[in-house]
């Protein structure tokens, strides 16, 4: 029974298909033009040759603008798809691909970053020892030295102003 | 250019611009800087105009449409990705000539000719869906039942015909790659349930593209 019914739906299908076809079938240009042909050769035909000659003219013609019609189908689908590659976002594909720039680069870095460290290290070395030196230089050539002496000489004059103010009474004294 | 292109040129970008139903001959004319009796040498009046820059348009989207029904657009499951790229193709065709969508049901009322050649693009936009639905299911990228994949067709042919005109009202005026990259991303919507996990990576991507335009405008 249920081997009857699936008959039944296949050939419902069937048929609603055909119907859908039909309409499809019905579409041609070419059907149009075709039955213009068929009518007008209908007329009291012409020279036979003639009518080869027009025959294989169409053809070629025919033949020559669908070859012509696929390929600008062809290279416009082309077109298309480069411009949708451009547009798309990254697949997976893409995404290890990148994935291994990023590791070479990466592994660049390092190496760059390692030299860089060796590099700065040496210059800091540099760096430490010349202010120590610079340091102790100005200390001893400008404080040290300079300073005593400066001192010496104010307490010299000082001693030298007591003295002379100490000394310089005494004679006054003396002579008044 | 020869005036006779000019005149077209201009014309179907008044339409595009401005709506094909509240432009004259003379705003034409106008805007080419030449009077309106040389545009009526080349041309008797809008309706000669209209009529042939559908045929442009036919011809251009009838070569784009046909190439999935004459041959596979993907070989294999791998090249699946090449159906999605074409529905930008397909819609930035249509974009190029959008006045027509904008107001389709008044212009197929005023011009007969066009009508016929509408349904027709139609019926041929319908089996290029299909042609490529069909592919998909025998390249094992969608799953899905006969009856599911004509409906598909028909829910994808529908978003297209009437994604302008739904996100005109929806959004207003939009930068064009929105407009189109979201009917795209509109009629990805619609196969995605169908798809396996390999094939969504389109899909989000096509997402992720989205989010990333709008957060531009913003």
């Amino acid at each position: 029974m249920s081997d009857d019914k699936t008959k039944v739906t296949d050939k419902a299908s069937e048929i609603a298909k055909n119907i859908w076809l039909a309409g499809v079938g019905a579409y041609g240009k070419a059907v149009e033009e075709a039955q213009g042909r068929l009518e007008k050769a209908m007329e009291p035909p012409k020279l036979f040759r003639d009518l080869v000659k027009a025959g294989t003219a169409l053809e070629e013609e025919a033949r020559d603008t669908t070859a012509s019609a696929r390929h600008s189908v062809e290279e416009r689908i082309n077109r298309v798809r480069e411009n949708f590659h451009n547009q798309r976002p990254a697949r997976i594909e893409d995404l290890t691909a990148l994935h291994k720039k990023v590791d070479h680069l990466t592994r660049k870095v390092d190496k760059l970053s390692k030299a860089l460290t060796a590099q700065s290290a040496a210059k800091k070395a540099k760096l430490v020892a010349t202010p120590a030196r610079r340091a102790a230089g100005t200390r001893t050539s400008a404080n040290k030295p300079k300073s005593p002496p400066a001192k010496a000489a104010r307490k010299t004059a000082t001693t030298a102003k007591t003295t002379a103010f100490k000394k310089a009474p005494t004679p006054s004294k003396r002579k008044a | 250019m020869k005036t006779r292109d000019r005149i077209l040129h201009t014309s179907l970008a008044l339409f595009n611009e401005e709506s094909e139903a509240s432009t004259t001959t003379i705003d034409i004319a106008n805007e080419m800087d030449i009077s309106p009796g040389n545009l009526y040498y080349h041309f008797k009046g809008k309706d000669q105009i209209i009529s042939e820059l559908f045929q442009q348009y036919e011809q251009a989207i009838n070569h784009t449409l046909t190439a999935p029904i004459e041959r596979p657009l993907s070989i294999d499951r791998g090249g699946a990705e090449k159906n999605w790229y074409y529905l930008y193709v397909v819609l930035e065709e249509m974009y190029q000539y959008r006045f027509l969508y904008h107001n389709l049901e008044n212009i197929l009322q005023r011009y007969p000719d066009i009508k016929r050649g509408f349904k027709r693009l139609m019926q041929l936009k319908r089996a290029a869906l299909y042609s490529i639905c069909q592919t998909l299911l025998e390249q094992e990228v969608i799953d899905a039942r006969d009856q599911q994949l004509l409906g598909l067709a028909d829910n994808m042919v529908l978003s297209l015909t009437f994604w302008f005109s739904y996100e005109a009202l929806l959004h207003g005026r939009r930068a064009p790659q929105i407009t189109i990259h979201q009917g795209v991303l509109q009629l990805m919507t619609m196969v995605a349930p169908y798809l396996g996990d390999d094939e969504l990576n389109f899909y989000r991507d096509c997402e992720s593209i989205y989010i990333n335009m709008i957060a531009e405008t913003e």
